[in-house]
């Protein structure tokens, strides 16, 4: 699937967007912390530290570690505080 | 014997009428305090108290407040605000901005909890306020001066140790969306720079020495460095590492950034003037307001020039809003629009709704146009001299759209008279509910309903009535935050705020305060601003949004619409939900 990240997270990752496989957005959290090890400090287990939020394409946000990716999918990693 | 004011305060606000040059010391009682607490809510109060909100908001004696709170001059991070509050001459309706930094432990240092100023004063004058002993002094020579050369000229004349707010060209000529600078920073919105211009007051300059005790002051400290200590982490990282400006590249990711006088959620050439470009090829550095450690402050240099701070607000409204990708276009209208004293969001708003009024025909300044830095520039520059059409813009995109005609005022982006911040609210409806209810218009600092649609509580395009009660909570936590006062960047760390508001509340103050009491302030502050905009002759048809959110849904994403009668029942259901 498609990963694109935003703002803090990808100053932690040092890359706009990737494309990963994962089944679940746990799964997917957990192979970014692997890839990019300052991530790591960005996510809690197989969950976003509250400060940060993830949203599939573009639509819904997503929280629950549990929900299904599929391959076409493309997810949003950003932060949580829109505050301007 | 007078009874010694509670811990945290000093017990009475000055009332200075600068016509008469009289200055009265007036007791507060504190049940007073407590129920208002400090910042928005105690201004509010005051206003009430001083004020007939019928009156014009430009007239002698509709009255300006400045309020700061019981935090002030504590040691807790991000605590040194202070609120204006005064009948917007933008809305007709209550306005309280907020602005930090040294003015505000200067203020309280004079051994006040509020200034109270009515009147006008004879000639283009500086209010002196030293540890409480008022004069006025004239600043005719500063007439036209820019905020920061004002505020260095009056530090010059009177010592460093003045702290100083005041307007710029704008605030002199009643340009409804003039702000009050100090130290770069501005009490932006709603027009309080017309306000105190209107008094003919240029700037005032504080210093004091009384401080206030705190109850437990052990304590205090203690707490006070656990907050700093969490204020350095991930909550508040991305203001602290990034800025707000960041915000741009995700609501456009997201389909939610105004474009073009909101036609458009998605500005292609957005990536040109977003903060991760724009520090590629631009010096940048950081600062903070007094007394915080978030340092949220980004400042962008280009080249000799002086360097400008950059906030996702002012970067949307001088930027996408009006169709500009030219980086430095944005960086010079924004430090434009600081030198004049004008709020970024509204100057961004009238020119961007000016800009389709000449795309359709209807105003004759051709050279107004979409995409045009140079355009934007010049009219600002009007604006803030009421010049040519800068004389029209200045009273704002409603008032504008009355006087243009054509049925404009369906695509003034505007609530209440407010210009609508950096959400569209097609794309984000909980905080299109937050605008349309707001009590001094589309605003995003008094309701944080974009952090609702930033999560899995609601579906951000097709929102329903579960949505009010996340609205009114934010709407509350913010009337709190801006009465204790402190940032709204802290909101993150909290796990519990109301919980840990009472506590550091009862540090400072002594008061038994519990977490349940402070939801009933939040409640009643919300309820005041209410209070005031019944008196000054609100009516149930100013909680909408424009025509143009109702009627046609966002042309870059048409599953991104919200229909009159969903608004309606929302709203509805606000007010149910509020008792009112």
């Amino acid at each position: 699937m498609h990963v694109e990240l935003l703002g803090l997270p990808r100053e932690r990752a040092g890359v706009a967007e990737l494309e990963l496989e994962a089944d679940t957005l746990g799964q997917l959290l957990m192979a970014l912390a692997v890839r990019f090890p300052s991530f790591s400090e960005l996510i809690t287990a197989d969950r976003l530290k509250p400060s940060f939020t993830a949203n599939l394409n573009g639509d819904r946000f997503i929280s629950d570690p549990r929900t299904q990716l599929g391959k076409g999918d493309s997810v949003l990693i950003l932060s949580a505080d829109a505050g301007g | 014997m007078e009874k010694p004011a509670p811990f945290g305060y000093h017990g009475c606000y000055l009332r200075i009428d600068v016509s008469s040059g009289s200055v009265d010391r007036v007791p507060i009682p504190e049940s007073v305090l407590r129920q208002f607490l400090g910042g928005s809510g105690l201004g509010a109060w005051l206003l009430l108290e001083e004020g007939n909100p019928s009156a014009d908001a430009l007239a002698p004696e509709a009255p300006l407040v400045f309020a700061f709170s019981p935090l002030v001059g504590s040691p807790l991070t991000t605590s040194a605000k202070f609120a204006v509050v005064s009948k917007s001459p933008l809305t007709d309706r209550i306005n309280d901005s907020l602005a930090s930094s040294g003015f505000a432990i200067a203020g309280k240092r004079c051994g006040c909890d509020a200034i109270v100023i009515v009147g006008r004063a004879a000639e283009l004058s500086a209010l002196i306020i030293d540890d409480g002993c008022v004069r006025l002094e004239s600043a005719d020579a500063l007439r036209g001066a820019a905020c920061q050369v004002t505020e260095a000229e009056l530090k010059a004349r009177l010592g460093a140790d003045y702290q100083i707010a005041s307007i710029g060209p704008a605030g002199e000529n009643a340009v409804r969306y003039a702000t009050i600078s100090h130290d770069g920073r501005h009490a932006g919105r709603g027009g309080s720079g017309s306000v105190l211009g209107s008094k003919n007051i240029k700037a005032i300059a504080l210093r004091g020495t009384q401080r206030s005790e705190w109850a437990h002051p052990r304590e205090l400290t203690e707490y006070s460095r656990s907050l700093s200590k969490r204020s350095f982490g991930p909550a508040t990282a991305k203001y602290r590492e990034l800025g707000t400006a960041t915000n741009l590249l995700t609501f456009n990711r997201l389909g939610a950034l105004p474009t073009r006088n909101f036609q458009s959620g998605r500005f292609d050439e957005a990536v040109n003037i977003s903060p991760e470009e724009i520090r590629t090829t631009h010096n940048r550095t950081r600062a903070s307001c007094v007394a915080c450690t978030i340092g949220c402050e980004h400042i962008y240099g280009i080249g000799d020039e002086p360097g400008v701070r950059l906030e996702y607000e002012s970067l949307f409204a001088l930027g996408s809003l009006c169709g500009v990708s030219n980086p430095n276009a944005v960086l010079r209208a924004s430090r434009l629009c600081d030198d004049l004293g004008i709020d970024t969001i509204s100057a961004g708003g009238t020119i961007a709704f000016a800009m389709e009024c000449v795309e359709r025909g209807w105003l004759d300044e051709t050279w107004l146009t979409f995409g045009s830095g140079d355009a934007m520039l010049r009219a600002i520059e009007l604006v803030g001299r009421r010049e040519g059409i800068g004389d029209l813009l200045a009273e704002g995109s409603r008032r504008a759209a009355g006087t243009i005609g054509h049925g404009s005022i369906a695509f003034a982006p505007q609530v209440k008279g407010l210009e609508i911040p950096g959400y569209e609210p097609r794309a984000l409806q909980t905080m299109a509910l937050g605008f349309a209810v707001g009590a001094r218009g589309a605003d995003h600092n008094r309701s944080g309903a974009y952090e609702v649609d930033f999560s899995d509580k609601v579906d951000r395009r097709h929102v329903t009535l579960d949505a009010v009660r996340y609205a009114i909570e934010t709407e509350d936590k913010a009337a709190l935050m801006d009465s204790l006062i402190i940032c709204k960047f802290l909101r993150g760390i909290f796990e519990d705020f109301y919980t840990e508001a009472a506590d550091m509340l009862h540090r400072v103050s002594g008061w038994d305060t519990t977490a349940d009491e402070l939801r009933e302030t939040a409640r009643r502050i919300v309820g005041i601003k209410r209070q005031f905009n019944l008196m000054a002759g609100w009516t149930v048809d100013e909680d909408t949004l424009p025509a143009r959110f109702l009627d046609t849904p966002l042309p870059s994403d048409p599953t991104a619409a919200i229909s009159r009668q969903q608004l309606e029942a929302l709203v509805s259901e606000y007010h149910r939900q509020r008792g009112w």
